[in-house]
């Protein structure tokens, strides 16, 4: 018989992902609160750094991301595509951080990867929702409006998102220290 | 899956991957007929006033900068196709949500051949109530202690730090039910232990003496002259405390130290203990060219080897490998179930030290050693032996 809590400690920690989007993630989202994607980026990259530092084994991150993809489609979000686009692009960013680095630096790259796409999975969402033209001419009369090139925003918006991502990726690897020393060495 | 739900995904995808207003429109026609004639509540939610409002919304923006960028036509048309895109788009998610619940998931996972993920998403489902209650106990008892929303606020991380460990708690007790209950479809099924050889488990609480009861079996083999082979693990204690383990050769008497108790976190194979590679190695020699009819002792089998590693893989070829007489095996109590759920034994005696009014020691010897043939298991195929 093989170890059985990656599995259990991926489904649980899915599980609480899940159910902060569903409940947290939903208020912020009527709430029209600023910041609500770096808000609940900043929360699953929490979830999956302690989940990777408590089982750190490949793969546990993919299976939690999926099942907080499953417990979402059946919430009051359900099938609306930018939450479930965040949540996958998340998930991979952070396994693909933890696959090339280790320790805080894994975590500070996840959280850069994870949050720094935020504003791409905004295009990636409305390019599912308007189709191309739409998207690129969203993208073009921001830029317009801002007297700068539309690649200019973005490119400042994945900065911010990225420097966000970097500084949440090392306060959750240390965060997650906490909780493998409150619950006794962990993994 | 129903007809009238596959038809509604395909006019989603269609929608999704088209530019074209006119299969955009056609899939939003299909859609909405297709809900209306299958499942008229699932239309009506999708004409809620705020995600009619939120649909316009978009389509305008979208015309708005499209216009901006290559004329009003341009901008309508694109407008008109984002409209229709987020109908097709809603009217699918409505379908979905009410003709998919959680066992339909577990189902189709399961036909897959993914039968974790879906114990996975089912072990998640169970703990959604309790993992939901439990943060609004967390952030009360948050609140409350803080005084204030900004101190609350500000010691944010302590409560996710509760929430988080709460979770982690929760997970571990969910694999420990799980192995005790000998669930293994969570975990990769190694192939069981196989012997054919009269099987003895000895168990008992911490101190009740497991050790001793094995030396004595030893020396008790070795005066009728049956062999004896495996090892033993027994404690380094210091200052009444235990702070880590050595291995003994049940044959030769020889003793290495196998695992030290390190600080939190450091430990290996989920213990608080680091192992020695030679230790294993040592384990490993032990279990190599057993004499035919010998008594393999294991003291004691793990968490560790229970899920696979540790000593596991050498016992595992010793089983295989060796036509041993008789198996005996040093096991915590509450790892019994799942040990025998691992070995595919023909008969298991369970010795527990505790039970009164019984002599361990007979009661082992007797099992082990009778007149009975011996059986033996040789690469996967049983035999017996006269």
């Amino acid at each position: 018989m093989k170890d059985l809590r990656p599995w259990t400690h991926a489904a649980l920690y899915g599980a609480l992902w899940g159910a902060l989007e569903a409940t947290a993630g939903t208020a912020l989202h009527l709430g029209r609160v600023p910041f609500r994607g770096e808000i609940m980026g900043l929360i699953g990259l929490v979830c999956l750094v302690c989940l990777r530092r408590l089982q750190p084994r490949v793969g546990v991150v993919l299976v939690a991301g999926m099942t907080a993809i499953f417990l979402k489609v059946f919430t009051l979000g359900g099938l609306y595509p930018g939450p479930l686009v965040g949540i996958a692009t998340q998930t991979l960013a952070v396994e693909l951080g933890f696959l090339v680095a280790r320790g805080p630096w894994a975590a500070a790259l996840g959280g850069i990867i994870a949050l720094g796409t935020n504003p791409v999975q905004r295009v990636i969402t409305a390019w599912i929702v308007g189709g191309t033209e739409a998207a690129t001419a969203v993208l073009r009369a921001v830029g317009e409006l801002g007297g700068v090139r539309a690649g200019w925003v973005l490119v400042g918006f994945v900065g911010l998102a990225a420097s966000i991502g970097a500084v949440g990726g090392v306060g959750a690897w240390r965060l997650a220290g906490r909780v493998v020393r409150r619950l006794g060495g962990g993994a | 899956m129903t007809p009238a739900l596959a038809l509604v995904l395909a006019a989603a995808v269609g929608a999704s991957f088209s530019s074209r207003i006119e299969v955009v429109a056609a899939a939003a026609v299909l859609a909405c007929g297709v809900a209306w004639i299958a499942d008229r509540r699932a239309f009506r939610r999708v004409l809620r006033v705020s995600l009619v409002l939120g649909g316009i919304f978009a389509a305008a923006a979208a015309t708005a900068a499209v216009a901006w960028a290559s004329g009003l036509d341009r901008g309508l048309m694109i407008g008109g196709t984002v409209l229709l895109r987020l109908v097709v788009l809603g009217t699918a998610a409505a379908v979905v949500a009410r003709s998919v619940d959680a066992e339909t998931i577990l189902r189709m996972t399961s036909r897959l051949g993914m039968e974790r993920l879906g114990l996975v998403f089912g072990l998640a489902l169970n703990a959604l109530p309790h993992l939901s209650e439990t943060a609004s106990t967390v952030w009360s008892a948050h609140r409350v202690r803080s005084g204030g929303r900004w101190v609350a606020l500000r010691r944010f991380p302590a409560l996710a730090e509760v929430l988080l460990a709460h979770t982690g708690r929760v997970a571990d007790q969910a694999a420990a039910a799980a192995a005790l209950r000998g669930h293994t479809s969570l975990g990769r099924m190694a192939a069981p232990l196989v012997t054919l050889a009269r099987t003895v488990v000895v168990t008992g609480p911490t101190g009740s003496g497991k050790t001793p009861l094995v030396r004595s079996l030893i020396e008790e083999l070795g005066r009728r002259g049956i062999p004896v082979a495996g090892f033993l693990q027994p404690a380094i204690v210091e200052d009444g405390e235990k702070i880590g383990f050595r291995i003994q050769d049940a044959a030769t008497g020889e003793v290495v130290e196998l695992a030290r108790r390190v600080a939190p976190g450091e430990g290996k194979f989920g213990t608080s203990y680091r192992f020695f590679d030679e230790g294993f190695e040592f384990g490993k020699h032990a279990l190599r060219d057993i004499p035919g009819g010998a008594v393999l002792v294991i003291d004691e089998f793990g968490p560790v080897e229970l899920r696979g590693g540790g000593h596991w893989p050498a016992v595992e070829r010793a089983l295989r490998s060796a036509e041993i007489g008789g198996l005996l095996v040093v096991v915590r109590r509450t790892l019994v179930p799942a040990l025998i759920e691992a070995l595919d034994a023909a008969d298991v005696v369970v010795v527990d030290l505790e039970e009164e009014g019984v002599d361990p020691l007979s009661v082992v010897m007797d099992t082990l050693v009778t007149d009975s043939p011996v059986c033996s298991h040789v690469g996967g195929q049983a035999m017996t032996e006269e």
